[in-house]
């Protein structure tokens, strides 16, 4: 970042950059209302709803039961009669008891009542393997992509959760919003004045000339740690794009990086049947005309175990994602 | 004798603190066991007590600062007067105590 852009910024922690978003968009707009499960004066489990309900009260910040789909059918609701709402599922792996009201009712309902009714609710998630086990550490978001209807975000910084999280608040129809586990620890610059940033806009976060590496969340910098390594190595100049939006997802960016260095590597720690690299690369094939020379990087076809040493060898690395480049580009 | 407050370690994930509160201003004695300094982690606070009475000469990153596991945050010495070193480097640390809350 230039010194120029620096001076409008301040470093701040990952939470508070989702409560700073919060609570400006709580500000700006009256409709909106936070649910969740300790979302109220304990703060949230991340500690990034921090101040909300101090400052906001008890009826716009809401603590709910442990009772998913009932928290997303009240968000879904309350969204649909003129609310905007966030709810906040603790993990993703407990999303998968929200899917009826988000999937069937919030993605749908524009297009059942012919543009009449929107719901503009945000279902914020925190995705990732860190420590917890089989069914606590899922990244889901793949499924996400394919329903009609519902956008998909997921920051990498700070800076992006800020200006992605505000973006979210402000769309008229459902958001999925997916932060990691692994990102929570993380701080980074955030501009200090207003900023939203576009939906479905990727960023090359490292430009490189030789192969394209696509993630998104906590798995980006992954990517960089692996970029700066296959340079050191071997050489390899490798692009990294941070894809920021899942649906709508940005082929053109991706695209216009693969025309210019010929192969992509996609990394996820979502499963990769069906997952975020499949769909990226076969559109690529798609635009393109043919395949370009691709590889997807993921964890092992097998649930993460809350033992250290094998949720490891579960998870992606640095280390695959750097053999799988160069194994592509031999 | 002059020493170097270092920030504490280490914590799980984390790498870099922001400081808090100073609770000892210059030209102060930290008492055994007195509460010198508080940190902010992601996710909890962290107090740093005195484990040797010594006076606090010089603070190096305010309120608000970022600061590593392991960087010094402050001067301390035996006596009010002794001269200030250029390096730190020689400098002996603090004993402190520390607690994350």
């Amino acid at each position: 970042m230039s010194a120029e852009a620096a001076a409008g910024t301040a470093r701040i922690f990952f939470r508070e950059a989702i409560a700073r978003a919060l609570a400006e968009e709580m500000a700006r707009d009256p409709r909106l209302l936070v649910l969740g499960q300790d979302v109220g004066a304990f703060g949230g489990s991340y500690k990034e709803f921090t101040g909300l309900h101090a400052r906001f009260g008890d009826d716009r910040v809401r603590d709910m039961p442990v009772a998913e789909a009932g928290m997303v059918g009240v968000g879904v609701g309350a969204a649909a009669l003129g609310h905007r709402t966030l709810v906040s599922i603790t993990y993703m792996d407990f999303l998968m008891l929200a899917l009826d009201p988000l999937v069937n009712y919030a993605a749908k309902a524009r297009f059942k009542t012919g543009g009449r009714l929107r719901v503009p609710i945000v279902v914020k998630t925190t995705a990732g393997a860190k420590g917890q086990g089989v069914a606590h550490s899922q990244c889901i978001e793949a499924w996400m992509m394919g329903v009609p209807g519902l956008t998909v975000l997921a920051p990498s910084t700070p800076a992006d959760a800020y200006g992605l999280l505000k973006a979210a608040l402000r769309h008229d129809g459902p958001v999925v919003f997916i932060d990691h586990k692994r990102l929570f620890p993380k701080s980074g610059e955030v501009p200090l004045a207003d900023h939203v940033l576009p939906i479905g806009a990727a960023c090359v976060v490292r430009a490189g000339t030789d192969v394209t590496v696509t993630s998104h969340g906590y798995m980006v910098h992954i990517a960089l740690e692996a970029a700066e390594r296959l340079q050191a190595e071997a050489g390899i100049s490798a692009e990294v794009i941070d894809l920021r939006s899942l649906a709508p997802l940005d082929t053109g960016t991706i695209a216009a990086s693969v025309a210019r260095t010929g192969a992509i590597v996609t990394l996820e720690e979502g499963q990769l049947t069906c997952g975020v690299g499949s769909e990226i690369c076969f559109r690529l094939g798609e635009i393109m005309g043919r395949m370009p020379r691709a590889a997807r990087v993921g964890p092992l076809a097998a649930p993460v175990s809350s033992n250290p040493v094998l949720e490891g060898e579960c998870l992606p690395d640095a280390a695959r994602l750097v053999a799988a480049v160069r194994k592509l580009l031999e | 004798m002059i020493y170097k407050l270092l920030v504490p370690g280490p914590i799980d994930d984390v790498e870099q603190v922001r400081v808090l509160e100073w609770h000892v201003a210059p030209g102060e004695t930290c008492t055994l066991g007195q509460l010198v300094v508080e940190l902010e982690t992601h996710k909890a606070l962290v107090e740093v007590r005195a484990e040797h009475p010594a006076v606090l000469r010089t603070i190096l990153c305010d309120s608000g600062q970022w600061v590593a596991v392991g960087a010094p945050m402050a001067l301390l010495s035996d006596g009010a007067d002794e001269a200030l070193p250029d390096s730190l480097d020689a400098l002996a640390d603090m004993p402190l105590a520390f607690e994350v809350n």
